[in-house]
């Protein structure tokens, strides 16, 4: 029996949503196969990097934590994405973004205010899309990749950090350590329930992938994207111009990307440290194929791809795997989400080889 | 400056620029064929881990050369499979591809970081390799000059024979090629597979040729200046020799500013490590302004090949 693919007159929307849950259900199935035949407990694996984070309710502020940075660096993306605009250095954006908060709040330490987080978010938000203006500039203007260029800035921003802590912002109190102060009570972001770690970027998170679903659904703007994305030929006929949509994603993009880099180092972390960049910037990536570049999906994506990590970190204490196994895990998905866009595109037929012969 | 430091600092430069240029002679010949496989620092990841633990539990240099060639196929098989199997998009796969490396090398050397194996020693005998002057030509290992022939190799390939010209038409223009009965879909699984060999052996240059041990991500984006190379080359093979050593160069001022004295360690050292990315940056830009670089990219490079439509 032989199949062959033929092409759909259009996208088929049930494979577009089937895809990424089976892909899910697939790295599962797999990864416990896989990690099985190269010697660790693969059924065990599976079970404490996908379930245990779901069953064990403790966790389930983690995984709020961890989502929201997912979830508000994804929707940026998706957004660049959609106008195939390949911003890859959104963990630089994140970084600078945390890098330009962590200046607010030094700057104004021993000052008191509520102005002093909406400054720091302010802040992060430009800093990420400045950093994000860079690509931008060089694609419009010299037709530079922004691919290379934007995760080439990743790496620069990494040692800006290292710098930062080292000598200028190091503190003075901190035994030589490499880190900045604690900030002050007004530089961190509040609880917004009491007795967890549940910080206010968990609904800011949600609430950005709500207007982000509404602008790219019901907007110009949203429509731009897609269009020059999809059909750019198309898009300039009608007069969309090509190079505002690439500034467009780049600084929609980088200012997310900074705004959770604010949340971040003002939430969870407190203070700036060397081990700030946590590799948001490049999950998000795949939370946004995952979530199928739509912000809504983004959610869902962050929320599977939270589980991973926190589930990541439960099977390291329980069965003694590596975190990295996580990384493998959630490449794994992307791969069978990429194979799985075929049948988007195509579906399967039958070919009856009697048929073929007389062709 | 004396004769002795500066044949030490070229010897060093020459070393530094090894890796990536391996890897972009192999990315060249993929680009050529029409495919843009970003998964380079993901496949020279999984040659370094396997190159690593090859040297580790056998003492074989040149097995684990050998070795870590084949894993770099293996991993660019999945990108291969993906993208011309399944048309899937090449940058998204890509990216999903270096994903994969970082974790899964990750994974494979846990428990490993900071073992000592032994570097690859000199090619020549050591009357040669380490004579004071003449050590400029004979004092580097088998990998130094396996990269400068396969420059040169890369080059006759795709000017003077037959295959490396299908291989160009494919890149260039696929339907035709695909219409006077070439395979376009079987050159560039052979491309990938030459550059996922490529990869995995530039992978090994770092176990073997720069720190005799396995560190996580060692390889630190030298695999996308490896690709960011390519461009600045404009696809010309003798052109990744001199972008190779400009950054070879730029890494070696790194060291020296690290290891302190002179003027180079008046600045910060995070500067030194981000100059050469920095660098990267500013070579796109020069690239971009010279006017025939975008014009001689392969017609295809990126597209997907679908002859039933």
């Amino acid at each position: 029996m032989q199949f062959r693919l033929e092409k759909r007159p259009e996208p088929s929307k049930l494979m577009l949503y089937v895809t990424p849950v089976a892909s899910v259900l697939l790295t599962m199935l797999v990864g416990a196969i896989i990690f099985s035949l190269i010697g660790y407990d693969g059924v065990g694996a599976v079970r404490e990097i996908f379930l245990t984070p779901l069953t064990n309710s403790f966790k389930w502020q983690d995984l709020g934590v961890k989502a929201a940075p997912l979830i508000i660096i994804g929707v940026g993306l998706s957004i660049a994405y959609r106008a195939n605009v390949w911003n890859i250095g959104a963990e630089g954006q994140y970084v600078m973004g945390g890098l330009a908060a962590t200046g607010v709040a030094l700057a104004t330490y021993g000052m008191t205010g509520w102005w002093i987080l909406p400054l720091m978010m302010i802040a992060g938000i430009a800093g990420g899309a400045a950093y994000a203006a860079v690509p931008a500039l060089l694609k419009t203007r010299l037709g530079v990749n922004e691919i290379l260029t934007s995760l080439m800035l990743t790496y620069a921003s990494v040692q800006l950090i290292y710098y930062l802590v080292r000598a200028p912002w190091k503190d003075p109190m901190g035994m030589g350590f490499p880190q900045t102060r604690r900030f002050a009570a007004d530089a961190l972001l509040p609880n917004i329930i009491p007795g967890t770690i549940v910080h206010l970027g968990v609904p800011i998170a949600i609430v950005v992938a709500l207007i982000a679903w509404f602008v790219m659904s019901r907007s110009v703007f949203g429509y731009q994207m897609k269009v020059v994305g999809a059909a750019p030929h198309a898009a300039r006929y009608g007069g969309f111009s090509e190079n505002k949509t690439i500034w467009l994603a780049l600084l929609v993009s980088g200012a997310l990307a900074g705004l959770a880099g604010m949340l971040e180092v003002a939430g969870p972390f407190q203070r700036m440290v060397p081990g700030f960049p946590t590799n948001y910037g490049f999950t998000a990536i795949i939370v946004a194929f995952l979530g199928r570049l739509n912000p809504l999906g983004v959610i869902l994506a962050g929320i599977v791809m939270a589980i991973t990590f926190v589930g990541g970190e439960v099977a390291q204490t329980t069965i003694g795997l590596s975190s990295s196994a996580t990384g493998v895990f959630q490449s794994m998905m992307l791969f069978f989400l990429l194979a799985g866009d075929i049948l988007v595109r195509y579906r399967l037929k039958r070919v009856i080889p009697a048929q073929e012969a007389r062709a | 400056m004396n004769l002795d430091l500066l044949i030490a600092i070229f010897i060093t430069v020459v070393g530094a620029s090894t890796p990536i240029l391996i890897a972009a002679t192999g990315e060249l010949v993929v680009e050529k064929s029409g495919v843009l496989n970003l998964g380079v620092e993901g496949m020279m990841l999984v040659g370094a881990i396997t190159a690593f633990l090859v040297v580790f539990l056998t003492g074989q240099h040149y097995l684990a050369i050998v070795l870590a060639a084949g894993a770099g196929i293996a991993t660019s098989m999945i990108f291969g499979f993906l993208t011309l199997s399944l048309s899937a998009n090449q940058t998204a796969t890509g990216l999903a591809l270096t994903i994969f490396g970082t974790g899964f090398s990750a994974l494979a050397g846990q428990g490993y970081s900071a073992r000592p194996v032994t570097l690859l020693g000199p090619l020549f005998p050591a009357e040669l390799a380490t004579h004071p002057v003449l050590r400029i030509l004979f004092g580097y290992s088998a990998l130094v000059y396996f990269a400068l022939i396969m420059v040169v190799a890369v080059w006759w390939f795709l000017k003077k024979t037959r295959a490396g010209l299908i291989l160009r038409a494919v890149g260039e223009n696929d339907l035709s090629a695909h219409s006077i009965g070439y395979s376009v879909i079987g050159v560039r699984y052979a491309a990938v597979a030459f550059g996922g060999a490529m990869a995995g052996i530039a992978g090994a240059c770092f176990p073997l040729l720069l720190t005799p041990q396995w560190a996580e991500r060692m390889t630190a984006g030298r695999g996308w200046i490896a690709v960011a190379l390519v461009v600045f080359a404009s696809w010309r093979p003798f052109r990744l020799l001199a972008g190779a050593y400009l950054f070879g160069l730029v890494m070696t001022m790194e060291l020296y500013a690290k290891a302190g004295g002179g003027p180079l360690s008046a600045i910060p050292s995070e500067l030194w490590a981000a100059l050469p990315y920095l660098a990267t940056v500013v070579v796109l830009v020069l690239i971009s302004i010279r006017r025939d670089a975008s014009t001689n990219a392969p017609a295809c490079l990126g597209r997907p090949f679908l002859p039933s439509n």
